[in-house]
């Protein structure tokens, strides 16, 4: 246990380090420059001397080498530098959208979840019959469907046309249901086939044919002996489904202006504020590597013989 | 197979209920919640475009800040955007670089302090300190407060748009003291009072009962920062918002089929160009570029790129102002003898062709603004037709590759006189010693007509000046103008006095009402 423990965080100590760098240097070289953006962002005239005066005053003026050693100080006492823009500090900055984005993560996660069950159990009690074929059109659909698309579809459904929802914002838990749904739906039908191409694979297992010379019925089997085995894809995947709703949706955030980690990194991109771009890069490393190892950690629960390896 | 049948019914019904359920509650609270706020409180919800990252006025936020109607500025913009009183009553200059201005009395700022003439220094100090554009538009070298309500501004040298840039939201009046508070919000002089702010999510402001002015009629705006164009406008649609800025040309039609909404438009002063690199070997010769300029389809663009929703420029400045209104220059000479003067010749595939190369050119645009991509392809198919082959390119950093890279002609697009001024344009874009002045344009005749307008201060002679340097510039042809875009907001039938204006920070006021 202390071994799994000492090589995960020495995985994440690495993680972070190459993550710091590559992305110091990715958004150190790409194009555009935010003293430019800032003065120009209401596409108003600015003067070379003004961009300059802004250019040093966010210390953009120094030498890269500095920033960057800088840059990896802050990293390691987990200061993370201030927003250009804000001028706050990042860190607080991104755990200020941490919990609306947490919401719409375990929100999604549900919703992904229920569909993947309820549709991916179903599927493989009904094989072949009619509820299998509406599941393969779903999850075709599901896989076909932009989540963008699908966003104002039920944005035009439910609050335009029915006027059930709102449309946008984050007031109520009434306002999470269509982000929400729109965030897990396409996925939960994609993993459902996953779920029932397991289970289905299941049975040909030779414990399944020594319950059913027993009588056990093929529902019974599947529903308590089958979807335990199953069980272990979907958590993989679900860790990494899990992992990308946490670094915050940048499309569901912006469709439905939800005030998460998504929509912030987007507007941080646009402005090129450097600080919040890196300090969320690493943070969605950390968040990524932390994912894996709970996901590593729920293998072992679940499958006994991992643990005798 | 037909219980397996009657389960699923089962199950799909009792989600059907389920949704419904939660529709008619919604509906149900909406509805007390109106009854409610009828009896009590007057509220509007407005959708904005843009999500301020604080409510540092003095910040890249300034403007968020101003249009949520909390702010003032000493000067505002009147509707034919000539400087107005706002907070200062009144002003006078006492010699060549010195101004005196006449403060309004018994101003307070929203924590009940007064607003003085040391509270307006400290604010305006704070102003060219934090913002180094801020300090380019007032370039101001001292200040004093003579007496409560006087406070005489030298500047570093003559700046006859001093008074304009006092409209800039750079130079909000805040009391300074306030910013400094953990908890709390800026306390400014607006008929609005900041209640209270949600990061990337909603500001809503209330009315300040002891606003100087004519206090606002409504007692609560909630502003929604909402990005994405369709949601805003399905944010309209579904009545979640009462009036919403920025609406795309793509959505006018589908609220003007509906009669529960009014689509307000107003000209802005935003002028879309194409620049033309006068060092570039294609357009060093003004023969070319006045060639490129009469083959540009303006109003084909106006019709059919922007619905519309704009007017074909001619200048750089748009007709709302009073140095906009140039009168438009036809080409008269016609393009195969303007070509010929540059030694241009047409090929048998009919392109024109010097020394072996046949035209072409590389034309820039970028993605921030989609509507610019689009009009460039109508031009490159339009010179195409004629001869002339342009490459679009689009890049992300238009300005960086403007100042750093080899580039013939590009799209672009500026507020030209926002604070309603023409000098700030005129001065980075066309001085010939600007090292913002992208496209290498030189004259000693325009240079020095830009430093005797910095100088003038009568209106009339300003307005004059501005359209003798326009006329000046227009003879080298160093951009061509395109199309003013119109500013597009939409309201449902029960706002009234939120409209499009020229100016694109003056959104909500304090006549914002609702029935």
């Amino acid at each position: 246990m202390v071994k799994f423990v000492l090589e995960h965080i020495l995985q994440l100590f690495l993680v972070v380090f190459s993550v710091a760098t590559l992305t110091f240097l990715l958004v150190r070289f790409s194009p555009g420059d935010p003293a430019t953006i800032m003065l120009k962002a209401n596409d108003v005239p600015a003067s070379d001397e003004a961009i300059y005066a802004m250019r040093s005053e966010l210390g953009l003026t120094d030498s890269v080498g500095g920033q960057y050693i800088e840059w990896l100080q802050q990293v390691f006492t987990g200061q993370w530098g201030l927003s250009f823009v804000s001028q706050k500090p990042v860190i607080s900055e991104l755990f200020a959208r941490l919990p609306a984005t947490l919401e719409l993560a375990f929100a999604g996660l549900g919703i992904m979840l229920l569909v993947t069950l309820v549709l991916g159990i179903s599927t493989a009690v009904y094989e072949n019959g009619v509820v299998d074929k509406i599941g393969r059109f779903l999850s075709l659909l599901g896989s076909a469907i932009p989540t963008f698309w699908l966003g104002f579809l039920c944005m035009y459904i439910f609050s335009v046309n029915f006027g059930w929802l709102p449309s946008m914002g984050r007031n109520d838990w009434k306002n999470l249901i269509l982000p929400a749904t729109t965030l897990g739906l396409g996925l939960g039908t994609v993993y459902a086939r996953v779920l029932r191409a397991y289970m289905l694979e299941m049975l040909q297992q030779p414990f399944v044919k020594a319950s059913r010379a027993r009588g056990i019925s093929k529902k019974r089997i599947l529903v308590f002996q089958v979807l335990k085995h199953a069980l272990l894809p979907i958590v993989t995947m679900v860790g990494t489904s899990f992992a990308f709703m946490m670094g915050g949706s940048i499309i569901v955030e912006t469709i439905f202006s939800w005030p998460g980690l998504g929509q912030y990194v987007m507007e941080s991109i646009n402005m090129r504020d450097y600080p919040v771009i890196q300090g969320y890069v690493v943070f969605a490393g950390i968040l990524f590597v932390t994912i894996h190892m709970i996901v590593d950690f729920i293998y072992l629960i679940i499958d006994p013989r991992l643990r005798v390896r | 197979m037909k219980k397996r049948y009657t389960g699923w019914t089962t199950w799909l019904f009792m989600a059907i209920c389920i949704l419904a359920l939660v529709g008619c509650s919604a509906k149900e609270e909406e509805q007390t919640g109106k009854d409610g706020k009828e009896e009590t409180k007057k509220t509007a919800t407005l959708a904005f475009s843009w999500s301020p990252s604080g409510l540092d006025p003095h910040s890249s936020d300034s403007w968020e800040v101003m249009r949520t109607g909390a702010a003032e500025t000493l000067v505002k913009l009147s509707e034919d955007l000539a400087p107005a009183p706002w907070l200062a009553k009144s002003w006078e200059q006492v010699d060549a670089t010195t101004w005196l201005f006449h403060l309004q009395e018994n101003v307070t700022f929203h924590n009940g302090k007064a607003m003085d003439a040391t509270a307006v220094k400290n604010s305006l100090q704070r102003a060219i300190e934090n913002n180094p554009g801020t300090n380019d538009l007032l370039k101001i070298k001292s200040m004093e407060a003579v007496s409560e309500t006087e406070l005489k501004i030298e500047t570093m040298e003559i700046n006859a748009a001093l008074i304009s840039n006092l409209a800039d939201p750079g130079t909000i009046i805040v009391d300074v003291d306030s910013l400094d508070e953990k908890d709390g919000y800026p306390a400014f002089t607006g008929a609005y009072v900041i209640k209270q702010f949600n990061q990337d999510e909603s500001l809503i402001v209330n009315r300040y009962e002891d606003y100087w002015g004519e206090k606002a009629k409504l007692d609560e705006v909630t502003i929604k920062f909402i990005i994405d164009g369709n949601t805003r406008l399905m944010a309209l649609q579904s009545g979640d918002v009462d009036g919403a800025t920025d609406i795309s040309v793509d959505n006018i039609e589908v609220l003007e089929r509906n009669n529960k909404f009014n689509v307000l438009t107003a000209m802005s002063v935003r002028t879309h160009m194409v620049m033309y690199n006068m060092e570039s070997p294609k357009f060093k010769q003004l023969a070319v570029r006045k060639a490129v300029d009469s083959l540009i389809p303006r109003q084909e663009i106006v019709e059919s790129v922007m619905k519309g929703q704009g007017t074909a420029a001619v200048g750089p400045f748009s007709p709302v102002l009073p140095f906009g209104q140039i009168s438009e220059t036809k080409e008269e000479e016609p393009i195969e003898q303007l070509m010929q003067q540059d030694g241009w010749t047409k090929n048998k595939e009919g392109m024109w062709e010097k020394d072996g190369k046949v035209f072409e050119a590389t034309f820039l645009t970028f993605p921030q603004r989609p509507e610019l991509t689009v009009m460039a392809e109508v031009i490159q198919s339009k010179l195409l037709d004629q001869g002339m082959k342009m490459n679009i390119r689009q890049v992300e950093n238009i300005d960086e590759i403007l100042v750093n890279e080899e580039w013939d002609l590009s799209m672009y697009s500026m507020l030209t006189a926002h604070t309603g001024s023409p000098d700030f344009f005129l001065e980075i874009f066309f001085k010939s010693d600007s090292s913002s002045n992208m496209n290498h344009f030189a004259s000693q005749a325009v240079d020095a007509m830009i430093d005797e307008l910095h100088q003038t201060t009568d209106i009339e002679k300003r307005n004059e000046l501005a359209i003798q340097i326009q006329e000046e510039i227009g003879k080298e042809v160093p951009h061509s103008y395109i199309v003013y875009p119109n500013t597009v907001f939409a309201v449902n039938d029960e706002l009234k006095g939120f409209e499009a204006f020229s100016i694109e920070y003056y959104y909500n006021h304090a006549n914002v009402d609702k029935e």
